[in-house]
């Protein structure tokens, strides 16, 4: 039994490699997890107790089984409910249950936070022990295990530097948050009477276990979700995205394909200008967009975003908040599925934004982008946050 | 009681609303269906509720039609007689309960089944394993489309295309939802079947999931629920 790490740069083919490898061995041996849930899970289930009953081998398992969080509590949530880095963990508990003698990971522990990452990478280890393969994609480093090293291609050249060079300076607003409660229905409290304030200029690190809430709170600010309770203030004047409609954050989701609003940029772009010309907003014109998605390695505005590759249209996904438009950004595990070289660049351009007057809030699980960034932590844990 | 008994019971009590003519026959359907529901405990209110909404908005328009412009009931009007409110309230009436009926008996039947997981209730249904394989896929589509309907809407509420409440900007960009659910599912299936699946073939893999190693026979409270449903059933038609 053996285990080997594949890495490369981004575009060099790492996917294919690893769908490749799992696909020469006997046909149903290797279990897969890609990068989003879409990828994860089975798809199959209704409810997390069905998607571990459909993987689970028999009454007895025949390895250690990887439980890192209580899946009896979440036994009845619907599996894409869960957070990312929860829906990962399910994968990774259900393979613990299988028969499958194969995983391949394709950089989905990027979505872990840093003790369930050490525990997967842990369990991981057993390979030899345990009889079974592993085939892991990962941006991070992962020490001591056998690394097959594909070369870059030079495909979706990105240049944040460029793209963050034409920002202007301005001035954002203080938000102010009181009281702020919220709990999805049928579930926990996930934030009971949290208070904050956030100050342009500065970029802001969401931390908290998986399921805490930081893309929970992330949806709140841009008016998603409506809380339970409490009051959202700019500068001390009321502001109520969930009623009005979001003027404040541009947000990049974790997975890029949770924020199009066409099947093109082109498109995307002229729906999101009109939204924003309701609230008086000028967004850059189209030569302006397609000048930033060139920075960001996209062919054309007219290019189908679905036919480029997941980390190529992770970088679009920052197209919105390094444009300048609004005036906080938020970035919601920005560096996943990214290699070494973008990531530094990222954390020079939320510099850059931050420079500007702009405010930002982020989230990440990789500590080593954390520490490029000079940053506030807001910790997220048993419904407060505290900065 | 059986998922199979269930099943068969709600088919023959939305048969019996189908075919019964007027209120009377159509009230006999409706209280069977009604004292079935109470076998599901508390969530029964929850199903009255939901029954309510579905025919709420239909009967309100029926009776704005037929009632208050068309002031006549279409047999009269077939008849060629002088129409009446009345009759025309009765015909809204019987539309509108056969619906509730249909809509109550179908929630209640899954809801003697709440305690379990859906793929535990496909398992315990007797059928061939194809089709259970159909309707876990089936359940999964579903599932998938809500989850799109949440992600797009989640897309366009954040860029402000949409609003989360009901508006006039949400009537006018409301195609754009659809678009972007559809291509969210479309995503979402090639996702799966293009890399998740085939490599774990795990459409093979629930097989042995939806096997039931014990053979589910309909049991006496079966027979008797369908008894009694067929009963209504007949009287119906023969109420006709």
């Amino acid at each position: 039994m053996a285990r080997a790490f594949v890495a490369g740069p981004n575009f060099s083919g790492r996917s294919a490699h690893l769908m490749a490898r799992l696909r020469g061995r006997a046909p149903g041996a290797a279990f897969f997890i890609g990068p989003y849930a879409e990828a994860a899970l089975s798809g199959l289930s209704s409810t997390v107790s069905d998607e571990i009953e459909i993987y689970r081998a028999g009454s007895r398992p025949t390895r250690p089984v990887f439980s890192p969080i209580d899946f009896a509590a979440y036994a009845a949530r619907k599996p894409p409910t869960l957070s990312g880095g929860e829906q990962v963990l399910l994968a990774l508990h259900c393979f613990s249950l299988s028969r499958y003698r194969t995983i391949g990971i394709d950089t989905a522990l990027e979505q872990l936070d840093p003790a369930n990452r050490a525990q997967a990478l842990a369990y991981l280890s057993q390979d030899e022990a345990q009889g079974f393969d592993v085939e892991l994609i990962d941006n991070r480093p992962v020490s001591g295990w056998p690394t097959i090293t594909l070369p870059g291609s030079g495909d979706f050249a990105c240049d944040l530097a460029a793209a963050t060079a034409t920002l202007q300076n301005r001035a954002a607003p203080t938000i102010t948050i009181e009281r702020l409660s919220f709990r999805y229905s049928k579930s926990r409290d996930i934030f009971t009477g949290a208070k904050l304030t956030l100050a342009p200029g500065c970029a802001y690190r969401l931390t908290g276990p998986n399921g805490a809430g930081k893309t929970t709170l992330f949806k709140l600010l841009a008016g998603v979700l409506a809380p339970s309770s409490g009051t959202l203030a700019l500068d001390g004047a009321p502001y109520a995205p969930w009623r009005a409609g979001n003027r404040l954050f541009a947000f990049a989701t974790q997975n890029p394909d949770h924020q199009w609003c066409g099947t093109t940029l082109g498109e995307d772009a002229t729906r999101r200008r009109k939204a924003l010309a309701r609230h008086g907003i000028v967004a850059p014109t189209d030569t302006a967009i397609a000048a930033l998605a060139a920075c960001l390695g996209a062919p054309s505005l007219d290019a189908h975003l679905y036919e480029l590759p997941l980390a190529a249209r992770k970088r679009l996904s920052w197209l919105w908040p390094l444009s300048g438009t609004l005036p906080w950004i938020m970035l919601d595990e920005p560096t996943v599925g990214q290699d070494i070289a973008i990531r530094a660049a990222m954390a020079a351009a939320i510099a850059r934004v931050c420079a500007c007057g702009h405010g930002v809030m982020f989230v990440t699980h990789d500590e080593e982008f954390a520490t490029l960034i000079e940053h506030r932590v807001l910790r997220l844990e048993n419904g407060t946050i505290t900065a | 009681m059986t998922p199979n008994g269930a099943i068969v019971f709600g088919l023959l009590v939305i048969g019996g609303a189908v075919v019964a003519r007027d209120l009377p026959s159509l009230a006999i359907v409706l209280a069977l269906a009604l004292i079935f529901g109470l076998g599901s405990g508390r969530r029964i209110v929850m199903a009255l509720g939901w029954s309510i909404a579905i025919v709420a908005p239909l009967a309100g328009f029926m009776g704005l039609v037929w009632v208050g412009i068309v002031g006549g009931a279409p047999d009269e009007i077939g008849a060629g007689t002088e129409g009446s409110r009345a009759a025309a309230a009765a015909y809204v009436a019987l539309i509108s309960l056969r619906l509730f009926a249909i809509a109550f008996v179908v929630q209640a039947t899954f809801l003697r089944f709440a305690d379990m997981t859906p793929l535990q209730f496909v398992r315990r249904l007797s059928m061939p394993a194809l089709a259970k394989k159909l309707v876990v896929l089936t359940l999964s589509l579903i599932e998938t489309i809500l989850y799109a309907i949440d992600r797009a809407r989640t897309a366009l509420i954040a860029a402000g295309i949409v609003t989360r409440r009901p508006s006039p900007r949400n009537l006018r960009n409301g195609w754009l939802l659809v678009q972007t659910v559809w291509l969210t599912v479309v995503t979402i299936a090639i996702g799966r079947t293009r890399d998740k699946w085939p490599t774990e073939e795990t459409l093979a893999l629930i097989d042995g999931t939806l096997a039931d190693a014990t053979p589910r026979r309909l049991t006496a409270i079966d027979v008797a629920w369908m008894v009694v449903a067929l009963g209504s059933l007949a009287l119906a038609v023969g109420m006709r």
